[in-house]
């Protein structure tokens, strides 16, 4: 089985971990990315919604276990055939709801490119921004190294 | 039986004529990845990467993309699944057929 680490510097880490688990909450209960489909029947669509919540709430569970007593003892994450799919699923759901709840002002053009100066920013929103290119930085290692494992699964 | 030198009428599946054909739409968001965006398209649709390419800058660059086209109930099938990526896709008549 394909299996990647990373060591992560516990210092820069530690604090991103909390804004990742203040929003897993709503993430339980609210799409990261809204049903866009109006046509449905309400049944339907209730029954649609609750699916995807439930999914949806268990990708950010699994992220977050990555992130268990272990790492903060050697600051190591693994990714392999198992989690990939769920994570990098995690990552986009977190990340989507990072733009909703603090990066709106920074405009779709900042979001796309990353080309933001971090020093200018202010607390909350230096480390929602941060927690955002953090997650990117996952989504890349796993598209990069174990894509495959996803397309075949 | 048809005549292919004198038929030229495209056939339609008995199935779409009653239902009508939808188009699966995928609308631009400025948080997913582009590299994400393509890995989804080949996961879902089994699109080579050539396409997938293709169809995200699509989405990228004219804020949405036809990915799919077919009976009501399998492009449903099809948001449904891009939701689980959490893609924003919806639904729209195909009024070509």
């Amino acid at each position: 089985m394909k299996r990647i680490e990373v060591k992560l510097a516990l210092p820069v880490v530690a604090p991103l971990l909390d804004v990742i688990k203040e929003l897993a909450d709503g993430l339980g209960k609210k799409l990261a990315a809204p049903l866009a489909l109006t046509d449905l029947d309400e049944e339907y669509r209730a029954s649609w919604v609750d699916e995807l919540l439930a999914a949806q709430n268990e990708e950010v569970r699994v992220l977050l276990s990555l992130f268990d007593g272990d790492f903060f003892t050697d600051g190591v994450v693994a990714f392999d055939e198992d989690n990939a799919e769920v994570i990098v699923r995690a990552c986009a759901a977190v990340r989507l709801r990072l733009r909703e709840r603090y990066l709106q002002g920074l405009g779709e053009e900042a979001l796309e490119t990353a080309d933001v100066d971090l020093q200018q920013l202010e607390e909350p929103l230096r480390r929602a921004f941060m927690c955002y290119l953090f997650l990117a930085t996952v989504q890349e290692l796993i598209i990069q190294h174990l894509d495959e494992s996803i397309l075949g699964s | 039986m048809p005549n292919p030198q004198t038929d030229t009428k495209p056939a339609v599946l008995p199935e779409l004529q009653l239902e009508g054909v939808w188009r699966v739409v995928v609308l631009n968001d400025p948080v997913n990845l582009m590299s994400y965006v393509v890995m989804v398209f080949k996961k879902v649709f089994g699109f080579n990467e050539q396409t997938a390419r293709k169809k995200m800058l699509e989405v990228h660059e004219q804020g949405r993309s036809v990915v799919w086209s077919g009976l009501r109930e399998k492009a449903e099938a099809y948001v449904f699944t891009l939701q689980q990526w959490h893609l924003t896709a919806v639904l729209e008549p195909d009024e070509a057929h």
